[in-house]
């Protein structure tokens, strides 16, 4: 039974399965709308779908026990697969074959084989000097009539499968000391505002951190173009009441106090806010003032009394307007104020006989105009503590080396035998390698060249 | 409309003809096409490259520099370009000219979409504030590598496919000219090596730039899971290639669905929401 477990779980039938069906899962993790994705449109689903997708947990797919159980079986098969195979490589890697053998120089084509005019022990001594040269695990073998040498380079490719391997299981691991000891958090803070709690996870549970942050500013600047250029906001760090750190914080740059780093996630306007406006009588310079929302001020000449109602970012499509209520002795009246008033008129030519609600001067003699509606922004940061990113990072840097190792390097065992025949000196080259055979062939044409080179080459 | 773009939108008429010369070099059986449709493919690797750096050069001046490498138009352009510059590297090793008609055609059809498609905007765009960073560079080259390698195995795919219609003699030069099938089974997974390699530096270098950016390297925004889901399919195909009886015909046909996953990724996820959304 155990056998049989083995087996199953080191065999490379079972990799690929499960590669595929992780593979397919996954799809259907970006085809059903998951629950805590970016989308967030479950509501497009029948309510009986999302029961059913739920009770098989497939709306956090990626978090789920089926997905879970398949990186552990995966886990699993990696680590059998590895210590079944790792004691062949390991022996291939130490291996120190007997120079005694005869079986690399059976049945060698004729092209491996150099018969050269002149004396054994010159030629065997260039010989060897040339794989001295080019092999670092090199050994010799004299008897009477032959000489024996054995090379080999790149013992180590065997161990790249392993690398990729491990390293594979260590991004695992790390991805899961992330998720079990770090932290995702988040929290929207208004320009002055200031926070030493932030939500964390699905479930938003309050987290404390160990200091206050504070948004003193948060400013959007755009190009010519209308396109946002730079999301920005002016944070302090405070500890007791003392700033212990105080800066920018940038998309792509983010912050990190104490081990945890603060990111520029996204930002909003609050409702409410204030206006810039001003007034101009007949023909004077004209006074703007700031003025929040539901308050008043009144016109000096003749007291009446200007609240501001109602501010819209964008009213009837045509812009930022204002609703003005005017009280005096005279008159009682509401207008609407807009920024781009000027535009609306060339648009619509007789806008203003048809609305004379909209109309700037209609409380005469004062000229209103909106100059800008003043934005309240909140920042929303990112916050999180993911304490099994150094390890991803060492997985992810260890898996590119094994790369290299396992596809482009390959060990080359070459076995080189010196005799005499005929009166000539013989040379039989017998090349082996586990993979890259157009490496090994370039590698056995350069040594035949070279020893031929200098001497007279009887075939 | 701006020199660049004209540079390039003639490039893809380049990369046109260089396609039918390969193909014409098939069909009629005749070297004579060989050459033509190498130094075409060669002229025009080396047009773009030109159009490329004027792009670059031009967004300096207009004072929102960067490299030419940040929305759709652009990085079709940089696909065809790998592209052809990985094929020419791979004809030159190989010193074989039979399997450009089927790799060549790639590049000019994203070269045509990027050109000619209403939906693919040309002009010269700032960078908003997600893109600003040094890893954008990396990130698309990597990636941009990979799917140009898995590009040629899908096309070698193809070839393997084809080769097996084979009957003997009474075939024509087209089938005949096609490499053995052993060759060409040794290429897919060659090219697929290299593609899997640079789709894995292209996840590293991308969950990089998302720590920075998002605040997790890994958030399974759809663009990153079918990213893993691509490489998957790949990393199945190289463990398959172990298994008896998977070489050959199962690997081809491996090779076009890890193709069309590659597509999907790259175009497919634009209609699944999420964060890559401005690619």
């Amino acid at each position: 039974m155990k056998k049989i477990v083995l087996s199953f779980l080191s065999s490379l039938k079972l990799t690929v399965a499960l590669l595929i069906i992780i593979a397919a899962l996954s799809i259907l993790g970006t085809v059903i709308p998951q629950q805590y994705g970016p989308g967030e449109s479950l509501t497009h689903m029948s309510p009986g779908l999302v029961k059913t997708f739920r009770s098989l947990q497939l709306l956090d797919l990626y978090h789920s026990v089926w997905f879970i159980i398949l990186m552990c079986l995966l886990s699993l098969n990696l680590i059998a697969c590895s210590l079944k195979r790792f004691p062949t490589s390991w022996k291939l890697f130490t291996a120190t074959p007997s120079l005694d053998r005869t079986k690399p120089f059976e049945d060698l084509s004729p092209d491996n084989i150099l018969m050269i005019e002149g004396e054994r022990s010159g030629i065997t001594s260039r010989v060897e000097h040339l794989l001295m040269k080019r092999y670092k695990r090199f050994r010799r073998r004299d008897t009477d009539t032959t000489t024996t040498f054995y090379g080999e380079k790149g013992a180590y490719s065997h161990f790249g499968v392993y690398i990729v391997h491990a390293s594979i299981l260590i991004i695992i691991a790390g991805a899961i000391i992330g998720s079990l000891w770090g932290f995702e958090g988040f929290v929207n803070l208004a320009e002055g505002e200031s926070t030493d709690t932030v939500y964390v996870g699905r479930q938003k549970s309050l987290k404390e951190l160990d200091y206050t942050v504070r948004c003193d500013k948060f400013s959007i600047t755009y190009y010519a173009n209308g396109m946002p250029k730079e999301y920005r906001s002016d944070l302090s760090f405070l500890e007791n009441n003392a700033v212990i750190f105080q800066g920018p914080l940038l998309v792509n740059h983010p912050v990190t106090i104490k081990r945890i780093k603060f990111y520029q996630a996204s930002y909003g306007t609050i409702p409410g806010g204030r206006v810039h406006i001003t007034i101009t009588r007949g023909n004077d310079k004209g006074t703007t003032l700031t003025v929040d929302l539901k308050d008043s001020f009144y016109l000096k000449e003749n007291g009446a009394k200007v609240t501001i109602q109602r501010i819209e970012e964008n009213f009837m499509s045509m812009g930022p307007a204002v609703l003005l209520s005017i009280h005096s002795s005279e008159a009682n009246m509401q207008l609407w104020v807009f920024k781009d008033i000027e535009k609306m008129k060339q648009a619509i030519p007789n806008l203003l006989q048809k609305v004379p609600k909209f109309n700037p001067s209609l409380f005469k003699p004062y000229f209103f105009k909106l100059n800008t509606i003043a934005h309240t922004y909140y920042t929303g940061l990112q916050v999180s503590y993911d304490p099994g990113v150094s390890i991803v990072a060492t997985g992810a840097f260890f898996i590119v080396f094994g790369f290299f190792l396992a596809f482009f390097s390959s060990h080359k065992r070459l076995w080189v035998r010196v005799d005499e025949q005929e009166g000539k000196t013989r040379i039989m080259v017998s090349a082996q390698s586990n993979k890259d055979p157009v490496g090994l062939e370039r590698e056995r044409e350069y040594l035949l060249r070279h020893f031929k080179k200098g001497s007279e080459v009887i075939i | 409309m701006i020199i660049n773009t004209t540079i390039l939108s003639w490039v893809t008429f380049i990369y046109f003809a260089s396609a039918i010369f390969y193909l014409f070099r098939m069909v009629t059986g005749k070297q004579f096409w060989g050459p033509l449709a190498s130094w075409s493919a060669l002229a025009g690797l080396i047009a773009q490259t030109a159009g490329i750096l004027l792009r670059w050069f031009e967004s300096y001046k207009m004072g929102i520099g960067h490299a030419p490498l940040s929305n759709l138009y652009e990085s079709l352009i940089f696909f065809a370009w790998t592209i052809v510059f990985l094929y020419l590297i791979v004809e030159w090793r190989i010193k074989s000219r039979n399997i450009g008609a089927f790799v060549i055609p790639f590049a000019f059809l994203s070269m045509a979409f990027a050109s000619f498609s209403p939906n693919v905007n040309t002009r010269i765009q700032p960078l908003i504030p997600a893109l600003q960073s040094n890893w954008l560079i990396s990130h698309v080259i990597t990636c941009f590598f990979g799917y140009a390698a898995f590009t040629i195995a899908c096309g070698l795919g193809f070839m393997y496919l084809l080769k097996g219609l084979e009957k003997g003699e009474s075939s024509g030069p087209f089938l005949r000219f096609l490499p053995r099938r052993e060759i060409l089974d040794e290429l897919t997974y060659h090219s697929v090596v290299i593609g899997f390699i640079f789709l894995t530096l292209g996840v590293i270098t991308g969950s990089v730039w998302a720590y920075s950016a998002w605040g997790s390297y890994w958030s399974w925004d759809p663009k990153e899971t079918w990213s893993l889901i691509t490489w998957l399919v790949y990393a199945a195909m190289l463990h398959s290639r172990f298994l008896r009886g998977w070489k050959g015909k199962r690997m081809a046909i491996m090779s076009i669905i890890g193709f069309a996953s590659v597509l999907f990724t790259y175009f497919g996820v634009n209609y699944l929401p999420g964060l890559h959304s401005y690619f």
